[in-house]
């Protein structure tokens, strides 16, 4: 062979290798689309699909791992595509993805209505989590309180803002939470004193209501309050980086209190990351803000009664256990249905509300205005 | 044939780098009207009036003076010390001096945190040794000249050594028989000959600081924050990429200062071998 004809064969071959691979979803195969992080898809390929394929003999799971910038979003639009022309669209079920989302899917009729599709668990899901019948709130986190029981007893611990608050003041330096952009504790401890400025009502922020202007004069409210405990913050209001170097803080006796990711910080405590005298509380008057994953299952899906047989696995009491127990998440069925140690070890966190804050506009003032209001604004010498 | 080879280069860089700039520089002498977008120098002045960006770029500058004099006053010795010494124990702290090299800057970050945080190493020794406890630098502008000393140190102690290669031992034998002290060897024999050397470590430091972004976001204050963290910020969570192009090109101005200095020092010594 010449170098002429190896230089040939060689770019038909790797041609051949760029070529789609044509990809047919099989009979009882469920192809089930994952974007969250390497917890997320080991939870699935670890826990769920060796005992979903257990009990339902002849039908297998297969995780399609899809991270990256744009995730899931292509396989949606995918979907949306094979169901105008009644395709395969090569996928069962996504793991986490928002019917509302993907601009017409509802109206199309893309998605599967969980309330009328006859799962038997349905009517076990937690009221709090369900926002739309089209998608499946099978686990959850919320941010909390973390904090450590040696210096606060259990007993003693603030379970409102204005007891946090006054707490705060009575043991300066011992509660630090980190920059809003930074990550999500800190991000909705800030959110929390925004609600609890402007009557601790979530409903009057929503996704298209921000107003330059209007809206920087209800943020600023809150950004007040912020102000008002900054110098009893640790280190007279210095803010950390992160979710995790918060709760390196915390688990270095830096300081007592912190706000937590339930999952990070559930995942830290049975990772001995933080000692097994670290409290969680959740502020009973307005809980911080969390939310809810939801699977959805587009209704063109070849394997469409497995998948849904699928979906109705997942909320069994067995699985959201696991969801509690290996991966710090929160059920998406009400806690009563999981096992009685699970429900006295957590009392003090599970949720009696999830409020949400908008992102978008809102998450842009936020971010400017904290930086702005409340970081400098302190005499730290 | 020459030409052709560098064309591919040239051409991607043209293509990916320049051109992307010229745009961006664009943008920041725009602003949008109701009828279309028109000249103006609307967001360098909001930049100059605005007090909380000038405070970053002021504690960027100083993060960069202080590390800068700190990182050579560390590595001179050091330097000295293995151009003028042999056997193991120079080999050995030549290659702890280099170790930062291969370490990446997360890591360092959160092992820091762990030392010199709060009741981290630096209390827990100086608790055994009976000492007060002191205030951390984690948070505060000294956290990242911390790190940013340690993470610059290798690159430096390597240019500065390589100059100290020029100093033929000869010449400081003979300043030795002469009488002359270590003091008057160091400033009449051995600095201006790696002045140049100097200069070089001294603009590769202003120009990495300048853009530093791992070390002072993870262990700096949340305000007054460095260019870095504050560019990112204003671009991605602000949500006003105009503003921090203007930013970039302004922290931009800053290190072309330096680059200037390292072009001509470099022009210059290869001048005088020419």
């Amino acid at each position: 062979m010449n170098r002429r004809e190896l230089l040939l064969t060689g770019t038909a071959l790797a041609s051949a290798t760029l070529l789609p691979r044509a990809v047919f979803a099989e009979a009882n195969r469920l192809d089930v689309y994952i974007n969250g992080d390497a917890n997320i898809s080991d939870f699935w390929s670890n826990v769920i699909k060796p005992a979903f394929e257990k009990a339902n003999s002849g039908i297998t799971v297969n995780v399609v791992i899809a991270r990256g910038d744009n995730g899931t979003t292509p396989i949606v639009a995918r979907a949306m595509a094979a169901l105008k022309t009644k395709q395969d669209p090569q996928v069962d079920v996504f793991e986490e993805n928002d019917p509302l989302e993907a601009k017409g899917g509802i109206a199309a009729g893309l998605w599967a209505d969980f309330s009328k599709a006859g799962l038997a668990n349905y009517s076990k899901i937690n009221p709090l989590a369900i926002q739309t019948p089209y998608g499946l709130p099978y686990r959850g986190s919320q941010v909390l309180l973390a904090y450590d029981t040696t210096k606060l007893p259990k007993d003693k611990v603030p379970k409102t803002w204005p007891d946090l608050v006054a707490w705060i003041k009575a043991n300066p330096g011992q509660f630090i939470y980190n920059r809003p952009d930074k990550g999500g504790s800190g991000g909705n401890f800030v959110r929390r004193a925004i609600h609890e400025a402007n009557g601790r009502d979530p409903s009057k922020f929503t996704v298209d209501n921000y107003v330059k202007g209007d809206s920087d004069a209800l943020l600023a409210k809150g950004f007040a309050l912020l102000q008002d405990i900054a110098p009893s913050l640790y280190d007279q209001g210095a803010y950390t980086a992160g979710n995790t170097a918060s709760l390196q803080l915390l688990a270095q006796g830096a300081v007592t209190m912190i706000p937590a990711w339930s999952d990070q910080a559930l995942q830290s405590i049975s990772q001995g990351v933080l000692p097994d005298t670290t409290g969680l509380v959740q502020l009973t008057d307005l809980a911080l803000c969390g939310g809810f994953s939801t699977s959805t299952i587009p209704t063109d899906a070849a394997n469409y009664a497995q998948a849904l047989k699928l979906a109705d696995f997942i909320l069994t009491p067995e699985i959201q256990a696991q969801i509690v127990g290996d991966l710090g998440g929160f059920p998406g069925i009400k806690w009563e249905f999981l096992p009685e140690d699970l429900q006295k070890k957590y009392a003090d966190v599970v949720p009696k509300s999830i409020p949400t804050f908008p992102g978008g506009d809102w998450a842009s003032a936020i971010s400017d205005g904290w930086y702005r209001i409340v970081a400098p604004n302190v005499s730290r010498s | 044939m020459g030409l052709l080879l560098v064309a591919v280069p040239v051409l991607l860089v043209l293509w990916l780098i320049v051109w992307p700039i010229v745009v961006a520089v664009f943008t920041t002498f725009q602003v949008d009207t109701p009828k279309g977008p028109a000249w103006s120098l609307e967001s360098y002045s909001f930049f100059f009036t605005d007090g909380f960006s000038l405070g970053n770029l002021w504690v960027t500058i100083w993060t960069t003076a202080v590390t800068t004099v700190i990182v050579i006053a560390v590595a001179l010795p050091i330097a000295l010390y293995l151009r003028f010494s042999n056997g193991k124990l120079a080999a050995y702290i030549q290659s702890i001096a280099l170790f930062p090299l291969f370490v990446p800057s997360i890591l360092l970050a959160f092992a820091l945190i762990r030392t010199i945080g709060p009741n981290g190493m630096l209390d827990t020794l100086l608790n055994a040794a009976h000492l007060p406890k002191i205030r951390s630098p984690y948070l505060t502008p000294w956290g990242p000249v911390i790190g940013l000393t340690w993470d610059n140190l290798p690159l430096t102690l390597l240019i500065v050594l390589s100059g100290l290669a020029n100093v033929s031992t000869a010449s400081v034998e003979a300043a030795r028989d002469v009488g002359a002290g270590s003091l008057s060897i160091l400033w009449h024999i051995i600095l201006p000959r790696i002045a140049n050397s100097l200069l070089v470590a001294a603009s590769f430091i202003v120009l990495g600081l300048f853009s530093a972004f791992t070390l002072p976001y993870l262990l700096g204050p949340a305000a007054p924050e460095m260019m870095g963290p504050f560019m990112q910020r204003t671009f991605i969570d602000v949500n006003n990429p105009t503003e921090a192009t203007t930013q970039a090109m302004i922290t931009f101005l800053f290190c072309a200062v330096f680059a200037v200095f390292y072009v001509r020092s470099v022009a210059s010594s290869q001048r005088r071998r020419g």
